[in-house]
């Protein structure tokens, strides 16, 4: 049943509100599994070269030798202003990790989505409309290997295909150290900035290097999407108005294309947007696996190295982009889904 | 970008995408972000290094690990330098250098030198890089190398230090009598920076930084790749080859791998696993290129613990460890043989540990034991860390346990941790031996003794010998080559005796060079400079 407008809005502020206790509880569990976790910055970067007396001077300055409580409530007034600091191996500043990277890491899903897409409802359409026939076996097992393996399996293999053995693709990166170097960065997307400066050969060669990792994101979705488009369009085909199409003498094809496909789609759309968790954690292994410059590559680096301010601020980013675009979700879904309540 | 990749990428990236790049800006992309060659056309070509080498800042206060130093020694200059296939200081910005006496050193600098900005490089210059090295004290920087003119409080450098009387001479009074400040200036530690840049009390952002040296950064994109082109400003011994240089960075060494055999890079440079670098050898499509190295690893002796404070078994263990066999099983011969803990190559090495042990002695061992009426098996727990030294580093483990039981008298547990957890248990008496890797901060004999043995070392292994700790003063107070050398010999034949350590290998400088690269054997040295200016590529 359809809700009024005012509960509606009461239904947005109440999501919207929700966000602080979720965000709370992430940083919280992050803050602590790094502490609990053995070693400090220090110890691991240059612990084996310092006296313990030269290693303790160092955590001093970093501030790492004050009570466990101190740094807690530092840090979340830091997750509060929004200023997250600066990384303690490096001196960066963590918003300009996420302004300097986040670029790559946008450019890496939305090319994963649409590869997913174009993978995943076509084949989910097909399987559905041909129910328990060779192109529906083959399809989900196809549908159930790319959603089990791990993204860096697939990564890995298609590295040994594609670029060792037939020399298609680049090992890794956005793109060539020239086409970095000749682009101005304006938008922090390379792509984009390439498009800017009329550069087509550098345009070229960002969507060169962009070919295996979205690829390789895009198949882990792609699995997801054609069970849940699998699904759906079986559903569909039992509804009351195709059986009454096909009795008004439509054409087979139309029925599909018109009624069946159409109305399939339209659950999996606010499904597919609560695969944004999924796909973050995909591209962090992708990116780490092809190199690519996102986020999640530096995140790793930063875990490799323990750097609290760095792995802290990077996770709380991602937590918030999951959490707004789930709540996101819940509003679209909410306001196009008559079964929705609130 | 070859034939098959070009048409598949034009396949992939679609038309529609490249139409709309060529109704874009009017930037043909020739000349870098402003539009500017400032590349010298008369140089060689581009090249590209690939690396998985991580930079923490372009600053000289700020870093202490080597992919910030490879960049820093190609921007900026230092009073002294290690020239190519050297190990003695040679002056650098400096036109000559000499100690007065061991706690008062001199510099003059060269005529005319400037910054890439085009800003006087002179000897206030010099020392506001040291001070301001010292005063920051950046937690990642390398200030620690400067305590001969710290002040004993630490933060400052010591009233009266650096003197500079005039705008080409710089005296430098230390705290203590030290021969080792001249190898000290030779690191990017006291890498010299422009005062009228580079803030006097915080790092310097990294876009802004700027040297004297052959090339000067033009880009800088962190984790992903540097650029660096030659500097016009730059007229010294240092010309280089290329216009410029790309430093591209890697995650994984595979990946680096990768990118040297399909030719995304022209050369491969840190750190390749010695598996990869044995199948590289076997490809026709680029050369492995070798040369003498000064990382080591060695097996350290915890003396708190029971076992490892007995010598007649630290001795019996020495007596049965085959060095060659170490190199061959567990790194497949990329790595040799460390006889001294003092590696080849360095004035005063000796192979001490050779001479009074040899290998595979179990007889000895045996005898050893049995003189100090020690029983046998003896047991020892042999610790490891299995990342933090490469994959590996267990390979070795299991060698060496080997070889320790196959002479009969001792039973080995091998234990492993993480390396953050794994330095806190070797100190806590977790291991009777356990292993470390060293690589040195300054091309001097002395790197491989002082941190090691003088009242326990860094790793805290309770070792204290009062003669050793007497012998590395004397060498680090004393001006004569040849009397330093003595010392050396006189400490390494100590510690074979007392050993307190076990000497395992010595890596080598390796670097993977695609076809038509010039010049990067030269580069290849114990002191880990890789000289972008000795590099270029043929055309």
């Amino acid at each position: 049943m359809a809700a009024s407008g005012g509960s509606l809005a009461r239904y947005i502020v109440t999501r919207l509100l929700l966000i602080i206790p979720m965000v709370f509880i992430l940083t919280t569990i992050v803050f602590l599994l790094l502490r609990v976790a053995p070693g400090d910055p220090v110890s691991a970067s240059l612990g084996g070269r310092l006296s313990e007396e030269a290693l303790d001077q160092r955590r001093a300055a970093l501030g790492l030798d004050r009570p466990m409580l101190v740094q807690y409530l530092e840090y979340l007034r830091e997750v509060v202003t929004f200023q997250f600091g600066e990384t303690i191996t490096d001196n960066r500043s963590v918003i300009d990790i996420v302004k300097d990277n986040g670029g790559a890491t946008l450019t890496l899903s939305v090319a994963a989505f649409a590869v997913a897409l174009v993978i995943g409802l076509p084949l989910g359409l097909i399987a559905g409309r041909f129910r328990d026939t060779v192109p529906d076996l083959v399809i989900r097992i196809f549908g159930i290997i790319t959603y089990a393996a791990p993204v860096f399996y697939w990564g890995l293999l298609f590295q040994l295909l594609f670029v060792l053995q037939l020399d298609w693709f680049p090992v890794g990166g956005s793109a060539s150290p020239e086409t970095i170097f000749l682009v101005e960065d304006k938008t922090h997307i390379l792509l984009i900035d390439a498009i800017i400066a009329g550069n087509s050969e550098a345009v070229v060669d960002v969507l060169h290097h962009l070919v295996l990792p979205a690829v390789t994101l895009g198949l882990l979705l792609s699995g997801i999407f054609i069970r849940l488009v699998r699904v759906n369009m079986l559903q569909t085909l039992q509804g009351d108005y195709i059986e009454a199409a096909r009795a008004r003498g439509i054409k087979e094809s139309r029925v599909m294309r018109s009624h069946a496909f159409r109305n399939a789609l339209v659950p999996v759309i606010t499904i597919i947007g609560l695969q944004i968790a999924l796909l973050m954690s995909g591209a962090i292994l992708t990116e780490a696996t092809f190199n690519w410059p996102g986020i999640g590559n530096e995140l790793v680096q930063y875990i490799n190295l323990r750097d609290y301010a760095a792995v802290q601020g990077i996770i709380t980013m991602f937590a918030v982009v999951v959490v707004l675009v789930s709540i996101l979700i819940d509003i679209v879904n909410a306001l196009v889904d008559p079964r929705v309540r609130y | 970008m070859n034939r098959r990749r070009g048409l598949l990428a034009l396949v992939s990236s679609g038309v529609m995408v490249a139409s709309l790049a060529a109704c874009g800006g009017g930037d043909d992309g020739d000349g870098g972000p402003s539009g500017e060659d400032n590349g010298s056309s008369e140089l060689g070509a581009p090249w590209i290094l690939g690396t998985t080498d991580k930079v923490t800042t372009l600053d000289p206060a700020g870093a202490y690990d080597l992919g910030s130093w490879t960049l820093m020694y190609n921007m900026y200059q230092t009073l002294l330098t290690i020239p190519a296939g050297d190990n003695e200081p040679q002056g650098d910005a400096a036109e000559s250098c000499e100690y007065e006496d061991p706690k008062t050193f001199t510099c003059t600098l060269k005529e005319g030198l400037t910054f890439a900005n085009g800003n006087e490089l002179t000897s206030s210059d010099v020392a506001f890089s040291l001070t301001r090295n010292i005063e920051i004290a950046d937690p990642n920087g390398a200030s620690g190398l400067l305590s001969s003119i710290t002040a004993e409080e630490g933060g400052a450098v010591t009233d009266g230090a650096i003197e500079t009387p005039d705008d080409q001479t710089i005296t430098f009074h230390l705290n203590r009598p030290d021969t080792i400040f001249q190898f000290i200036l030779t690191t990017n530690a006291t890498a010299i920076v422009d005062e009228e840049t580079f803030p006097a009390d915080a790092l310097v952002e990294n876009a802004e930084a700027v040297g004297s040296g052959p090339f000067s950064m033009d880009q800088y994109e962190d984790g992903q790749q540097a650029v660096l082109t030659a500097n016009p400003e730059y007229d010294g011994p240092k010309e280089p080859q290329s216009e410029r240089v790309f430093v591209q960075y890697f995650q994984q060494p595979a990946q680096l791998k990768q990118a040297v055999q399909t030719g995304d890079i022209d050369v491969a440079w840190r750190s390749l696993s010695p598996t990869d670098i044995n199948d590289l050898k076997d490809s026709d499509s680029v050369s492995v290129l070798e040369g003498e190295g000064s990382e080591i690893r060695y097996w350290v002796w915890q003396l708190g613990t029971q076992v490892g404070k007995q010598k007649a078994v630290r001795q019996a263990a020495a007596e049965l460890i085959d060095r060659e066999a170490i190199a061959e099983n567990a790194y497949a011969g990329t790595v040799d043989p460390l006889k001294s803990i003092v590696p080849p190559g360095f004035p005063g090495q000796i192979a001490a540990f050779e001479e009074k042990y040899g290998a595979n002695n179990a007889d000895e061992a045996k005898k050893l034991l049995d003189d100090a009426g020690i029983n046998t098996p003896v047991d020892i727990t042999l610790g490891y860390t299995p990342s933090h030294y490469g994959p590996n580093a267990v390979d070795e483990a299991n060698e060496f346990a080997r070889q320790l039981e196959d002479g009969g008298v001792f039973n080995v547990k091998i234990e492993s941790a993480e390396w953050t957890q794994y330095q806190n248990l070797y100190k806590e008496n977790a291991y009777d031996l356990f292993q470390l890797g060293w690589f040195p901060d300054y091309l001097d004999a002395d790197n491989y003794l002082a941190p090691f043995f003088v009242d326990g070392g860094f790793y805290q292994n309770n070792y204290s010998n009062e003669k050793v700790n007497e012998l590395v003063a004397a060498e680090q107070a004393s001006s004569d080559p040849a009397e330093r050398q003595r010392i050396f010999k006189e400490l390494q034949t100590i510690v074979a005796e007392d050993v307190p350590l076990i000497p395992s290998w010595v890596g080598k400088n390796v670097a993977i060079a695609g076809p038509g690269m010039e010049g990067v054997q030269a580069t290849l040295d114990p002191a880990f400079i890789f000289r972008f200016w000795e590099v270029s590529k043929a055309e």
